[in-house]
């Protein structure tokens, strides 16, 4: 899960790290208090936001004054920073800036260890500066600590490891007229797998999509939550924008499936997932979601053959949505594995009873073929 | 032959009195790898499917000196402690089914495997396959499953998914082909067995004359391939499927289908595919088309 900045320099504060004197603006705060309570005459207002590039979409603004910060917050708040939700306005004290540096630690996949990445050309994405510009210090991530002549290295490690970081990143790390260094920015990715040891971590809701999520989206990430939370999971779900509802087995058949429902021209109304062996009532939950999107045109159910998941068991939680929601639209299913001659004899009674324009495939045909078939079936209509 | 698992290979089951490591007992021995002990602290004495159990993979190993792989059937939270003791008693082979493991217990995992030149498989592995050898974990499933899907032939399988390594091992049965081994590698960021890792093995193994990747988008992994091929240690024909270009419309950093298919900078399936086509390496727009392109050369 991606941090705001306001979270991440919380967190950077806790280890050590210098950061600027600053307050953070709700929507329903009062503008004038805070800048009154922060106290400082020359502020930067940010827009708290998940992913960058907010300074080329004027997410970042100067002010001097009360009415500059008003009209600046307000327009910040009114911004579109590439269809992002601004969850809350950063003030901060400006810095007086005598060089900006580059600073993060995160997993390299090849050598598959940490890696500490520094350069003295900050304040721009690092994937723009020249690599000879870039110092990279492999981290063995038993060490519990590092003797580098970077400011701050340490620190960014101890916070890196204690945190169950992915990303860590100080872009710009600033030098100060007085000689001190200050993390000007702070960008963290947490590791969400790490959550059993992190009793601290409660977050305002958000999405990797950097809007605040769907209702449904809530409701689905709730399926999972409990003490069996790595007993098959049945909690994905993103909205999307198309209207065929989908029902994926497994993470790369669903990769596979989504690539190919695009190919034949269909547009996805979600992505879902689920895999492992989740309980029958998992399912159900899911796939009742799923239906409730209003305006769908199809709905495809597909995965590959399984290695163990019940067939029977979990087409039984989808039927139970099925019998419940009674689709008028077409639904095209293609599954194999452990028990799918009973799942799809259940599937078929389910169809009938409830006059549903269901076909239903197994191993003979690939699942991308059977995309074809509903594109056929949504145009006989 | 094969890679990685034949008929002699001995092999242990950690968390073997949890239903998934139960499930693993009976899915090996139905299948006839011996698996000769099982480890669950505390429950020492015991027997699980006919399987002798220890408290610890130490005591396992005095009783079964010759144990050389070790499947880890734990929760996340005990996942590292797991492994860790595995390395400790020089078990050569370490495949992790586990789900969810944080990425600094892995990376912990790996630092320490690394030093002593352990291999894991992993984590999120449900495991390998060698048809008419044997199998590690459950990929095949039911043992009726299995024989329809499997068949020993001359195609190496190596897959980001689980459901994938099984779909995809069923389209070559179909087109009348079989694998000489099976791998599911795992979905997280750090794959403890890479591409490479298993190309070089392949490559070796006379049984297998071509293989197929089921890649993802996010990650660097397929350009290790990409060098290996440069540098000619990889010579058999390769088709690679890279799942994920509908994730372009996705902003960088999120993950979708495995934790580590993340949208990242010069690693989408469309970048992939280039790289790897310059080498020579087939490229599949489907996953279907892998059987297709790798027919003529299997």
């Amino acid at each position: 899960m991606n941090l705001y900045e306001f979270e991440g320099k919380e967190i950077f504060s806790k280890f050590g790290i210098a950061i600027p004197k600053s307050i953070l603006l709700r929507r329903e705060d009062n503008v004038i208090k805070k800048y009154n309570q922060l106290g400082i005459k020359d502020v930067v207002l940010k827009a708290q936001v998940l992913s960058g590039k907010r300074g080329k979409n004027s997410g970042i603004l100067f002010a001097s004054n009360i009415e500059e910060v008003k009209l600046a917050v307000e327009k910040i708040f009114e911004s579109n920073i590439r269809g992002q939700y601004v969850c809350g306005v950063l003030m901060e004290e400006k810095l007086n800036i005598a060089a900006e540096h580059y600073l993060s630690i995160t997993y390299d996949t090849n050598k598959k260890q940490p890696v500490l990445i520094y350069s003295e050309s900050g304040g721009m994405d690092i994937e723009e500066v020249d690599e000879d510009k870039i110092k990279k210090v492999w981290l063995d991530i038993r060490q519990e600590n590092i003797d580098l002549d970077i400011p701050y290295a340490n620190e960014l490690w101890q916070c890196f490891l204690k945190t169950d970081a992915r990303v860590m990143e100080i872009n710009p790390l600033v030098k100060i007229t007085d000689e001190k260094w200050i993390a000007a920015d702070a960008k963290i990715a947490i590791d969400d797998d790490a959550f059993f040891r992190h009793q601290d971590w409660i977050f305002e809701p958000r999405t990797m999509l950097g809007r605040l999520p769907t209702d449904r989206e809530i409701q689905v990430k709730k399926i999972d939550e409990g003490e069996n939370y790595y007993r098959g999971t049945a909690g994905k779900y993103i909205e999307m924008d198309g209207d065929i509802a989908v029902l994926f087995s497994g993470g790369g058949a669903s990769i596979a499936n989504m690539d190919a429902l695009f190919q034949v021209g269909l547009k996805p109304a979600n992505y879902t997932e689920y895999s492992g062996n989740p309980p029958r009532e998992k399912v159900t939950q899911l796939a009742k979601i799923v239906l409730s999107k209003p305006g769908l045109r199809g709905l495809w159910i597909a995965g590959g053959v399984a290695n163990f998941t019940d067939i029977a068991a979990t087409f039984s939680g989808i039927i139970d949505a099925l019998d419940e929601v009674k689709p008028a639209y077409p639904i095209v299913i293609r599954r194999a594995g452990p028990n799918e001659i009973e799942g799809k004899r259940l599937m078929e009674e389910c169809a009938k009873r409830n006059n549903l324009n269901l076909k239903i495939f197994g191993k003979e045909i690939a699942m991308g073929a059977t995309a074809t078939a509903l594109v056929d079936m949504i145009n006989k209509k | 032959m094969s890679i990685l698992i034949d008929k002699n290979t001995k092999v242990l089951v950690q968390g073997i009195t949890g239903k998934e490591g139960q499930k693993a007992v009976a899915a090996m021995r139905e299948y006839g790898t011996q698996v000769v002990a099982g480890v669950r602290p505390g429950k020492g004495g015991e027997v699980v499917e006919g399987i002798p159990v220890f408290d610890s993979v130490q005591e396992a190993m005095s009783a079964h000196p010759d144990i050389s792989t070790t499947t880890i059937y734990v929760p996340p939270f005990a996942a590292k402690a797991a492994i860790l003791e595995a390395i400790e008693n020089n078990i050569s082979i370490i495949n992790t089914i586990v789900e969810r493991i944080p990425i600094q217990d892995t990376a912990y995992c790996l630092a320490s495997a690394k030093e002593k030149n352990i291999r894991l498989i992993g984590p999120s592995s449900l495991g390998y396959i060698s048809p008419g050898e044997g199998r590690v974990g459950v990929v095949g499933g039911p043992l009726v499953l299995a024989n329809q899907v499997f068949q020993p032939g001359s195609v190496g399988v190596i897959s980001r998914s689980g459901g994938m390594t099984n779909e995809l091992s069923w389209q070559i049965r179909k087109a009348g082909l079989g694998q000489s081994t099976a791998v599911h590698v795992g979905g997280d960021l750090l794959m403890g067995t890479t591409y490479a890792d298993l190309l070089k093995l392949f490559e070796k193994d006379i049984q297998t004359k071509a293989v197929v990747i089921f890649g993802e988008h996010g990650g660097g992994y397929e350009f290790e391939v990409v060098e290996m091929i440069k540098n000619k240690e990889f010579t058999k024909p390769l088709a690679v499927y890279i799942g994920g270009k509908f994730a372009n419309m996705f902003p960088e950093g999120m993950n979708i289908g495995h934790a580590g298919a993340i949208v990242e900078k010069g690693q989408s399936a469309e970048e992939k595919e280039v790289v790897l086509k310059s080498v020579g390496v087939l490229i599949a727009d489907t996953y279907e088309d892998l059987v297709i392109k790798i027919k003529p050369f299997a």
